[in-house]
């Protein structure tokens, strides 16, 4: 009798104990540079008849010089106002009337342009991005209408918008060298005083064959994917490689802490700041693990406390920036209306000076490892973010199979690299912060 | 039942000349508004054809249907049990509230298990675990996703929250307080204002009108509520479960069965509520955004239902009209006038809803001036036929994305279960492409003729009304409001 309880009683445990972790299957690729410095990254995925190319320039906000911020996005849009041979707006119409989709995106440190196609329309995207790297063509009028597109991004995304403000100022507050100390987005000023001239001498120095990485991910054969690309690429001039920015500042030694009044706002926010090495720098592991327990989802620490426990938030979220220059673990608060922000800071400074006095707990390393396991996972089912991983990370970290060892990495963590990363980074003297108020609580009502 | 292995292509291709590509083979240069076209980029005169597949159906005990896409591209699945718990079935001065913190709470809390610790296991098993209902959907859904190896330990977890909840009166509070804020917060959104407004223009009389909760039927909601409406509501009849993903059909079914086999009972029928006419009289309404730079404005009307026989022609007629940057408005609007960073068009069509909507941000001093564009272009579809190039673009884009979709199981899944709740028959994407490329430009005139509204249109701005209130009269009797939503009296006159 007893015999048979313990057969049953294995028996369930054997149906409900979870299966092994199977090994996610690395994203396998070829990795080549052709005469001209342009590094061609394919990898094959049958599943679909369909591919992604992306092209990752590395450029972004970090390259603009005073008096031009705003331009490195100002010109992803003139890269959709025509080349040689095709002519202004003649991209979209390609793309999106032979099934595809696409699009380009600006960042502090890269821009990005992408498709996705049907496969039998390889070489209409292999042609379209080959001959803006050749040959972009501007002129006043397209510039012109472009800046009134980008202006209107601005309004859309910074000046009609609670806190627009609060994301330009925060990063003149939190740097001291001019790479970072300004928005990508720009002002409205220096948007203004871009010319011609200044288009074609970014595109000379920083659109290059040499400054860029192609990637391709889908239902192609490599080979003859990779002679196709010599066909349309190899014939591309390389240039000077451009100067890299200058990122150095003075180590930070004091707080910097500023009250914005928004007047489009309705609750209070606190943003809050860290400095951080550049990308790359082996602490990022470390920090990586420090935010998923501290701050990602709702089993977070902060989550719980900040928004279950105390109710000083109604969300928060934090993430490590990282940058090919000096980074930012950037923690946002939204308050409850009534309440005041500093209720909120002070939790997120209780819970901070915790991660760096106790060590973080055998679960909670285990949730590090199993978020870092999806993030690794999920471009799997998708050609667009896989091309984009691919590219990106041969752009900022020189290291396009980055992808494949995020799960081992994370894994390798310890409770005591996280509380050592809290401590050396998430120090006050080390922070900036903002907090955002209402500028009028009767604002919008009669 | 197909097998299913990543390497070999697994879906009927065919290359066919369906449609004619004569601009791609001239090699001069032709004009369409907003785009100058070189005709020089290679282009392949075949459109892809692909057939979506059709998901594996199983059967539970208790009647529950399962429809299952297999895919072994990553250890993952994501699962979808859709009950038939309607929120327009909610208490009348409870509308927009009760179903929503219903599923809101459902997943805070179980007769073993709090909050915390629902997050926590979610966390350590890499799943996530969703309960929600759109307003004016017939389901509310529990999305279940992670990594396959924590399959049945996360189906325990999401049939404990289904089975089990305790509807803890501290997370009741919580939610309402963070739902307080949420309100707040959203009436500083354009967008929000503007969707509240148009929804309560284009359907006044009933629940659909409801664009957010209220804040004192938020404030009146008790723990007794949420109960009643799970008692009521939760139940398996009617429903299904789909699941996308590292699966197989049989191992999938045999596991849902030891969960959920066992569940039974009839949910109430969700309201039937009449699709009506467009509204016959134009009017503009302002909602006054103090310190506003843009303008946003949402124009619509009531327009077609998903199961009238003309819809493809709308689909079609949209494509050219406003869907993506290839369409007229966005290559007007943004790419030539350079009034807006973006724009687009579309329909609504589901068992509550049918209307056409377009919206747009736009800087404040070229309100009158994107909205006239914006009434030209619809002025053009409704009178002139597309030009044969500009058509046969649209088409192919339609039928070409179709390979695109193959990409995403749950989103096969998805269309899949569509035309279930519509009562389509089964090979309804297999003859869509076709059905489409039959469309004349008379036919999708015809349509804009029907459904896009002009004389009749509705008009929502969203802007600083002491700038744009008096070019606004312009084009109709101007109703105003305030951020609030209340109207603002004195000031129209």
């Amino acid at each position: 009798m007893q015999r048979r309880v313990s057969l049953l009683f294995w028996l369930a445990a054997t149906l409900f104990a979870a299966s092994p972790p199977k090994p996610v299957p690395p994203v396998k690729f070829t990795d080549t540079r052709l005469d001209n410095g342009l590094r061609v990254i394919i990898s094959e995925d049958h599943h679909a008849p369909i591919y992604a190319i992306a092209v990752s320039y590395g450029v972004g906000s970090k390259d603009e010089r005073p008096g031009r911020t705003g331009f490195a996005h100002l010109f992803e849009h003139m890269m959709f106002k025509g080349s040689a041979n095709v002519g202004p707006g003649e991209h979209f119409l390609l793309v999106f009337t032979n099934g595809g989709t696409m699009n380009g995106t600006t960042s502090t440190d890269r821009t990005l342009y992408f498709e996705v196609l049907p496969k039998n329309q390889l070489d209409l995207g292999l042609f379209l991005e080959s001959d803006r790297m050749r040959s972009l063509a501007v002129n006043a009028e397209n510039l012109e209408n472009q800046r009134q597109t980008v202006k209107e991004e601005r309004r859309l995304a910074v000046d009609n918008q609670p806190y627009g403000r609060t994301s330009d100022r925060f990063p003149e507050l939190a740097y001291d060298a001019f790479p970072y100390r300004h928005s990508v987005i720009g002002s409205m000023e220096d948007l203004d005083a871009a010319t011609v001239e200044d288009v074609k001498e970014f595109f000379r120095i920083y659109y290059a064959p040499n400054n860029a990485v192609l990637a391709l991910v889908g239902d192609l054969d490599t080979a003859a994917t990779l002679a196709k690309v010599r066909k349309y690429f190899g014939d591309i001039p390389r240039q000077e490689p451009p100067k890299p920015p200058d990122f150095s500042e003075k180590p930070q030694t004091a707080e910097r802490r500023e009250l914005i009044y928004d007047r489009l706002a309705r609750l209070a926010r606190i943003d809050v700041g860290y400095k951080l090495p550049q990308g790359g720098s082996p602490d990022f592991d470390a920090l990586r693990a420090l935010n998923t327990i501290l701050a990602a989802g709702e089993s977070s620490r902060l989550y719980q406390k900040m928004v279950k426990e105390k109710e000083v938030a109604v969300g928060v979220s934090g993430a490590p920036d990282q940058r090919i220059g000096p980074g930012l673990f950037r923690f946002v608060a939204t308050i409850p209306a009534g309440k005041p922000p500093e209720d909120a800071l002070k939790v997120l400074d209780e819970e901070i000076a915790r991660m760096q006095a106790e060590p973080v707990t055998e679960k909670e390393l285990l949730r590090a490892r199993t978020v870092a396991r999806r993030s690794q996972i999920s471009p799997l089912t998708s050609v667009l973010s896989r091309a984009i991983s691919l590219a990106d990370d041969a752009v900022l970290f020189n290291d396009p199979g980055r992808m494949n060892t995020v799960e081992r990495r994370i894994a390798a963590v310890t409770a005591d690299q996280v509380r050592q990363v809290a401590a050396k980074y998430l120090r006050p003297e080390n922070r900036t912060v903002i907090i955002t108020v209402p500028a009028g609580a009767k604002a919008g009502a009669e | 039942m197909p097998g299913f292995n990543t390497t070999a292509p697994r879906f009927l291709l065919a290359m066919l000349l369906a449609l004619p590509v004569a601009a791609q083979q001239t090699q001069q240069q032709t004009s369409l508004s907003g785009v100058t076209r070189l005709n020089k980029a290679p282009v392949s005169a075949e459109v892809l054809r692909v057939k979506l597949p059709r998901p594996l159906e199983g059967r539970l005990s208790n009647g529950l249907r399962v429809l299952v896409i297999e895919d072994r591209r990553a250890p993952t699945f994501s699962l979808s049990l859709l009950m038939r718990a309607a929120s327009l079935n909610e208490p009348p001065e409870f509308q927009g509230v009760v179903a929503g913190a219903t599923a809101a709470v459902l997943r805070l809390g179980t007769r073993t298990r709090n909050a915390r610790e629902i997050a926590e296991t979610l966390a350590e098993l890499g799943g996530s675990l969703g309960v929600g209902t759109s307003f004016g959907s017939q389901f509310t859904s529990v999305s279940l996703s992670g990594l396959t190896e924590n399959l049945d330990a996360l189906l325990e977890l999401g049939a404990d929250v289904l089975f089990n909840p305790s509807f803890p009166q501290p997370e009741l509070d919580n939610l309402v307080q963070r739902q307080l804020s949420a309100l707040i917060a959203a009436r500083t959104q354009p967008s929000f204002l503007a969707s509240e407004r148009m929804l309560a223009v284009l359907y006044p009389k009933d629940a659909r009108k409801v664009a957010a909760p209220s804040e004192e039927a938020l404030k009146k909601l008790t723990r007794q509520h949420l109960i009643d409406f799970y008692n009521t509501h939760y139940k398996p009849d009617g429903g299904l479960i789909g699941v996308a993903g590292d699966v197989t059909l049989k191992d999938i079914v045999a596991r849902l069965e030891r969960v959920f086999g066992g569940w039974r009972g009839t949910p109430p029928e969700p309201p039937k509520l009449p699709l009506e006419r467009p509204i016959k009289e134009r009017k503009v309404f302002l909602i006054h955004r103090p310190d506003s730079v843009q303008t946003y404005l949402l124009v619509a009307n009531r327009a077609i239902g998903r199961k009238d026989p003309d819809y493809i022609a709308c689909m079609l007629m949209n494509q050219v009209l406003g869907s993506g940057p290839a369409s007229r408005l966005f290559r007007n609007i943004r790419e030539e006038k350079g009034f807006t960073y973006g724009i687009s068009s579309g329909f609504s069509a589901s068992h509550y809803f049918n209307d056409f909507m377009a919206s747009t941000s736009v800087r404040t001093e070229v309100t009158a001036a994107a909205l006239e564009e914006l009434l030209k272009e619809f002025r053009d579809m409704r009178d002139r036929l597309a030009p044969a190039d500009e058509l046969d673009g649209a088409k192919r884009a339609m039928v070409g994305s179709f390979a695109m979709s193959l990409e995403s199981s749950s989103g096969l899944l998805s269309r899949a279960i569509l035309l279930r709740e519509h009562g389509f028959p089964a090979d309804y994407w297999d003859k869509y492409p076709e059905a489409l490329t039959r469309l004349s430009a008379q036919q999708v005139r015809e349509v804009a003729r029907k459904y896009v509204p002009l004389d009749n249109i509705q008009i929502v701005a969203v802007g600083d009304a002491d700038k744009i209130r008096d070019e606004l009269k312009k084009f109709g009797p101007v109703e105003e409001y305030s951020a609030d939503g209340k109207p603002r009296g004195a000031a129209v006159k």
